[in-house]
């Protein structure tokens, strides 16, 4: 429908409409937010707001049939109902919109457009510290838009139509600048809302029901919860988990009979190739997410049916930053370890390394896995933890011969040493000297104890030793011998000098211990030392059953 | 000269006895468990703060919501209608969105009532910090001064109140989305301690990492000797969310380095519990500038 002008009731539908949309998309809304204070709940504050000036307009027995006195009740309600800095910056830019259309009857292409510039204005006012990136800038880029270009439109619909389609380019672009937005790999929340409110009122112009598959965005990454593994996929790597793919199809007419088609047919094919299936039919439009190996013979098959809005393809096994086809930037510093164990291996990527060399007591790998694993890394500073005395050596003569990067060896000679120094690690201090000196403090202070099984009969200190008993050591000298694993790491401890005044006590158990074990010692800590804080991480290593880290 | 009212809000952390004796009125925010919103009450009328973070112990989930417009409309309307003027100083705005909605509501109603006065403070933190502020603004109105005087004084030292805080986990803080945390600060890391400072723009910031929770306590005792100045004329502010074994070692910590005119104790109120979670403490102190601000 064709709309010269926007009267009360036609700007109430509108409003309405638009309310609806924002309503059926607060989820995904709410899940975009990451600025200024990721809390979630973007979608919600900014419906409540519509929704306080929506029950204003139904509560109130003034004549509104006019755009002033529409909006001025709307703009009271709206900002009674905000909640959330989301809230009131959208209550403050329906304010100046307000402000703007006093006296007015209707609103005619031009007037609308300089409502939306002054609702921005309000709505920057509204802010002490305005951001870019952010639903201002979708505010402010729209409505200079409209100034510029209401000139060539007398039809509120195709403006309209126009206006969304601006404010959309204008919401990709926002993770450019704001690098919280960018980092969580989302739009900003606010403006997704803002759209969704304009793309609403949009819908009661053209009469179209109100969907809800126009918003496509990942939710994001929280920050503090990608911790998996650093691990590059190269040409060793396998690949584990096929690839996540997405797109969205559009059915063409050309190709198939639209109206007819089943989604079942495509879920048919897909489970052939892959899982994680989701498929969902809305109009002419399909949008498939599938885990699969194949990502090829997918799309293939699908455009048989139409052609692509969008399509994403990601290696599951690459993190989403590290793309494989990038070249690594340079970067200041990076952090290489030598450890075994899967779960060592893996715990030790969460907390900061970039690479592990496979490697510990009997298995000492060679200088070209230390220079391999540096050449990989391209560091101006790289730190290397060797975490045994028998590899220290081998990593010192590793760096004296690599001149690409400064090889920094701190000299760790246990597992326990090594996650210390991880544990206090700080890279983001300015200078290579600052983060070896948090990590010799750290080593400075962490009591290293092992329980293994011995090997032979032997007498050691006067201390009997049977084949197969446990005993419990430090870097180098046993302390205690007992056919029971719990004992011996018992005696063990109550050996360490100043067990008492340390505050906590890691545990990597290995393959051949059981979180049984675990428990066992551990309530056996927690009476003998009250104050000692413990946990305990699934190491996987095969020599020792326990590696303590005691600080 | 007419005289004026002074507004904190649920976020400043003084004891209702405190509020009484200063005159001290606040704006409550509220919190959401279980889907009911309740007034988020420095009283702690409703409920005590142990039965408070035992629901939060137990693994309830706590949603706070800021002072609402129709609160501030309320409060600022009751001086108002007493022919007052009101001083709001309202928690960090990098924290809530408190103090930006009082700002907006105050300058409409001022728009509409040219009589009307109203001045909002940004405090760039929260709990006793706040707390501090609301205080010493309350002592020098006594003395007489202005509410022109008393504002701009404000403005001018927020920034000398230092924060230095630990929580038993930063995994309400970062649910809640108050803290930068420097990736020194990624993945599961046992028995690390974060020392929480309000930057310089009042957010919440993870600074630095200690071993041990005693050990946390003897780094805040030492950060507080390094920044403040003159202690014997001032009070230690601590802070806890029902910890008060804690709170004594830390201010006792505190005591072996530093002279203090007196120690002032209480509970963490609900709104700033229910982002830092059980067991957090925070010593706050007068001293340097704040001058830090937080990156990721």
């Amino acid at each position: 429908m064709q709309f010269a002008e926007i009267d009360g009731l036609l700007l109430k539908t509108m409003l309405t409409a638009g309310f609806v949309n924002l309503q059926k998309n607060i989820s995904v809304i709410d899940s975009l937010n990451v600025f200024p204070v990721p809390d979630g709940d973007t979608g919600t504050n900014m419906s409540l707001t519509l929704e306080g000036g929506l029950k204003a307009l139904s509560s109130s027995d003034m004549n509104t049939s006019d755009v002033d006195n529409c909006l001025q009740i709307f703009a009271r309600g709206s900002l009674m109902g905000a909640r959330g800095n989301s809230g009131v910056i959208l209550s403050q830019f329906i304010k100046g919109i307000a402000m703007f259309a006093k006296g007015l009857d209707t609103f005619s292409i031009e007037n609308f457009s300089a409502a939306l510039s002054s609702g921005t204005l309000k709505a920057y006012s509204a802010v002490i510290k305005p951001t870019e990136g952010t639903m201002l800038t979708v505010m402010r880029e729209t409505s200079s838009y409209a100034k510029e270009n209401h000139g060539k439109y007398n039809d509120f619909t195709l403006f309209f139509t126009e206006i969304v389609a601006v404010m959309k380019k204008s919401l990709q672009h926002t993770p450019e600048l704001l690098p919280v937005l960018k980092e969580a790999g989302v739009v900003d929340s606010g403006g997704a809302g803002l759209l969704c409110i304009f793309e609403g009122m949009l819908q009661a112009l053209t009469g179209d029901s109100v969907t809800d598959i126009t918003l496509e965005f990942d939710a994001p990454r929280r920050p503090g919860t990608i911790d998996s593994p650093n691990t590059t996929f190269n040409r060793y790597s396998v690949l584990e988990y096929g690839y996540c793919t997405e797109f969205i199809l559009q059915l063409m007419d050309a190709k198939v009979d639209i109206d007819n088609f089943e989604i079942k047919t495509i879920i048919g094919f897909l489970e052939t190739l892959g899982d994680s299936i989701v498929a969902i039919k809305d109009e002419d439009l399909i949008k498939v997410h599938v885990h699969t190996f194949n990502p090829g013979e997918v799309i293939n098959y699908c455009q048989r049916f139409g052609e692509f809005v969008t399509i994403k393809i990601e290696n599951m096994s690459v993190q989403h930053n590290e793309s494989s086809l990038d070249v690594k930037p340079r970067r200041k510093y990076a952090v290489v370890a030598v450890c075994s164990g899967d779960g060592l291996k893996d715990y030790f990527g969460s907390i900061g390394v970039d690479y592990v060399i496979d490697g510990g007591q009997t298995q000492n790998p060679p200088m070209e896995a230390f220079v391999k694993a540096y050449n990989s890394l391209n560091a101006e500073h790289i730190f290397v933890l060797p975490n045994n005395s028998n590899i220290l050596l081998v990593a010192l003569q590793s760096a004296e011969n690599y001149t690409d990067s400064v090889i920094h060896v701190v000299p760790t000679k246990s597992i326990a040493e090594g996650y210390s120094a991880l544990s206090m690690m700080d890279l983001t201090s300015d200078t290579a000297d600052e983060v070896i000196a948090d990590m010799l403090y750290a080593v400075s202070n962490v009591s290293t104890a092992l329980v293994t099984t011995a090997v032979r009969d032997t007498v050691y200190n006067g201390m009997e030793i049977k084949k197969d008993n446990y005993i419990g050591l430090d870097k180098d000298t046993i302390y205690s011998c007992s056919p029971n694993k719990i004992d011996a790491a018992i005696s063990l401890l109550s050996k360490i000098e100043d067990i008492e005044d340390k505050q906590v006590l890691t545990l990597f158990y290995g393959e051949n211990a059981t979180e049984e074990e675990v428990e066992q010692l551990f309530d056996h800590v927690n009476t003998a030392y009250p104050l000692m804080e413990t946990a305990a991480i699934y190491g996987g290593q095969n020599i020792y059953d326990f590696i303590m880290a005691i600080e | 000269m007419k005289k004026y009212a002074i507004i904190a809000d649920s976020t400043s952390d003084l004891s209702t006895d405190l509020l009484k004796e200063y005159d001290i009125d606040y704006a409550r925010m509220g919190f959401v468990v279980d889907e009911q919103e309740h007034p988020a009450a420095l009283e702690w009328d409703e409920v005590s703060p142990a039965e408070y973070y035992n629901m939060m112990r137990a693994g309830k989930k706590i949603r706070t919501l800021q002072v609402s417009a129709e609160t501030f409309k309320e409060k600022f309307n009751e001086y108002l209608d007493k022919d007052m003027d009101i001083l709001y100083i309202g928690c960090s705005s990098a924290l809530s969105g408190s103090v930006n909605l009082g700002s907006i509501i105050a300058r409409d109603i001022m728009e509409t009532n040219p009589e009307a006065k109203i001045i909002c403070i940004d405090s760039l933190i929260s709990s006793l910090g706040q707390g501090h502020l609301v205080l010493t603004a309350a002592k020098m109105r006594r003395e007489g001064k202005t509410i022109e005087e008393v504002a701009e004084y404000i403005e001018s030292i927020k920034l000398t109140v230092n924060q230095f805080g630990t929580v038993e986990t930063m995994e309400y803080l970062k649910r809640a989305g108050r803290i930068k945390a420097s990736k020194a600060f990624f993945g599961n890391l046992f028995g690390i301690k974060p020392i929480i400072i309000s930057d310089v723009i009042g957010q919440n910031f993870a600074v630095k990492k200690v071993k041990g929770t005693y050990n946390s306590k003897l780094e805040i005792a030492r950060m507080v000797a390094d920044v403040v100045i003159n202690p014997e004329e001032q009070t230690l502010y601590i802070s806890h969310a029902d910890s008060i074994e804690d709170a004594h070692i830390l201010r006792d910590e505190i005591l072996k380095l530093v002279t203090f005119k007196d120690v002032y104790i209480n509970y963490i109120g609900p709104i700033v519990g229910a982002s830092t979670g059980p067991g957090t403490i925070i010593a706050y102190c007068v001293g340097k500038e704040v001058t830090i601000e937080g990156k990721e």
